[in-house]
């Protein structure tokens, strides 16, 4: 007799970590709002805490469909584009 | 597939899935090769096949996984196709499976099953259409719940963050009693035919049930739905959910014999399901001091009539009725899915659907 293994692991797919900036200073700003309650407020003063100590500049705010949605392609083009540090992520 | 000893004894095959920690607490079918087989020809299903994916999980879902957690879970063969059609519909983007899934909401995954396939595979829809005693009802959500638990990362306390859960994400499966029905099934409501078998999937937070034996009318009737539905905890009034309505008993009479429409139900509960600012302030869901207009100020909990889904099932006697608010608000939508594959149908591709194409 055998057991039968019902599991299956998430596909394993390699990302590539765009490189740290060594310096905050005068960078381009995107803020990826997942729409949670408050999440943007939170993100806007992060961003204005941001601005006074590194001079960033908030360059775009996506707004994703809703929490449980990914982010769409067409935004993570834009923020490729636009931005040179993005913050995202909030919870409750 | 993991080698074992040779295992003699039923039980210790028994306990030996639990030790693996892939059950959902309750003794499992062990699966054999034959059992496995059996229930992927049935679906006509090769092992490999993908039968969905939850990207943002990179979670990819193939059917020699789904035979095994369905032969565990107690399926006959022949459920198979339901439990593929109902897993396409978590997996749909409408769906947005992540949120439910995972939410501390703890949303029970409510499969409706519409068509010719409820007679032919005995699916109930009529007394304790909810509860315990079918086959087909117990082991079709049962299998669902542990393909979502074992193949798509959705364990509890891990992607699976539930508060307190509710008893339906064991399993939450029933079919909707389709004879005398007040108005078109719920498959042919969302666009498809009376001839196709469909399953529509549902993140359902827990039901209540609606109790009314004294009005002969639909007004009265829905005014309770309209009550329960707008409770101060419930999620609803965040914005707009689904909410899944299931009339019973002689609540489907009184609006089968009223004339009313389904779209007439829909835009009355839009209407008188809703509370004062005041009543929000006063129970903190909303923020402030109560505001002389707030009590005159109205924030109503529906806005589109395909927003409530309007389902009957259960006996035909009894006073009794539930209501079954959505999860999310806006982040998760139904999805109505024709089985493909069934026994007595032709085989087709299925369709996906997620919202109604009339009205």
């Amino acid at each position: 007799m055998k057991l039968f293994d019902p599991t299956s692991k998430p596909v394993e797919r390699a990302v590539e970590i765009a490189p740290r900036p060594a310096s905050l200073k005068g960078l381009r700003l995107g803020l990826v709002d997942n729409t949670k309650f408050n999440s943007d407020t939170l993100l806007h003063k992060l961003a204005a805490r941001l601005a006074t100590r590194h001079g960033i500049t908030v360059a775009l705010t996506s707004r994703k469909r809703s929490p449980s949605h990914e982010i769409d392609e067409a935004a993570v083009k834009t923020l490729r584009a636009q931005a040179d540090l993005v913050v995202s992520g909030i919870g409750d | 597939m993991i080698p074992l000893e040779a295992v003699e004894d039923p039980q210790k095959l028994i306990e030996a899935y639990y030790d693996a920690g892939w059950t959902d607490g309750l003794p499992v079918v062990p699966p054999t090769d034959a059992s496995v087989e059996a229930m992927l020809a049935a679906g006509g299903f090769r092992g490999d096949e993908v039968i969905g994916e939850i990207a943002g999980r990179n979670q990819v879902v193939v059917a020699d996984k789904v035979a095994i957690n369905a032969v565990m879970a107690g399926c006959k063969p022949e459920y198979l196709p339901v439990v593929v059609a109902a897993l396409k519909g978590l997996c749909h983007p409408d769906f947005a499976y992540h949120g439910p899934a995972s939410s501390t909401g703890g949303s029970a995954m409510v499969l409706i099953v519409n068509g010719p396939i409820v007679r032919a595979l005995g699916v109930n829809s009529g007394n304790n259409a909810f509860g315990q005693g079918h086959r087909p009802n117990a082991t079709i959500g049962r299998a669902v719940r542990l393909v979502m638990m074992n193949a798509m990362n959705t364990r509890p306390g891990f992607l699976d963050r539930a508060t307190l859960g509710n008893p339906g994400k064991y399993a939450f499966c029933f079919a909707e009693h389709e004879d005398d029905h007040p108005w078109e099934p719920l498959h042919v409501s969302r666009g498809l035919r009376a001839e196709d078998s469909a399953v529509t999937v549902y993140a359902s937070n827990s039901l209540y049930q609606v109790y009314n034996q004294l009005a002969a009318a639909p007004e009265p009737l829905l005014r309770c739905f309209a009550d329960a539905l707008s409770n101060l905890g419930v999620p609803n009034m965040k914005g707009f959910n689904q909410s899944l309505l299931v009339l019973a008993g002689e609540h489907t009479e009184i609006m089968r014999t009223s004339g009313w429409s389904r779209r007439r139900v829909q835009e009355f509960l839009i209407e008188h399901t809703r509370r004062t600012v005041a009543d929000f302030k006063r129970a903190a869901r909303l923020p402030g001091e109560v505001e002389p207009a707030d009590a005159t100020t109205w924030r109503r909990l529906f806005e589109r009539p395909e927003d409530i889904l309007i389902v009957c099932a259960g006996g035909r006697a009894g006073s009794w009725s539930a209501c079954l608010p959505g999860w999310g608000n806006k982040w998760t939508r139904a999805i109505t899915t024709v089985i493909a594959g069934g026994p007595e149908m032709a085989p087709r591709p299925p369709v996906a659907r997620a919202a109604p194409a009339k009205p």
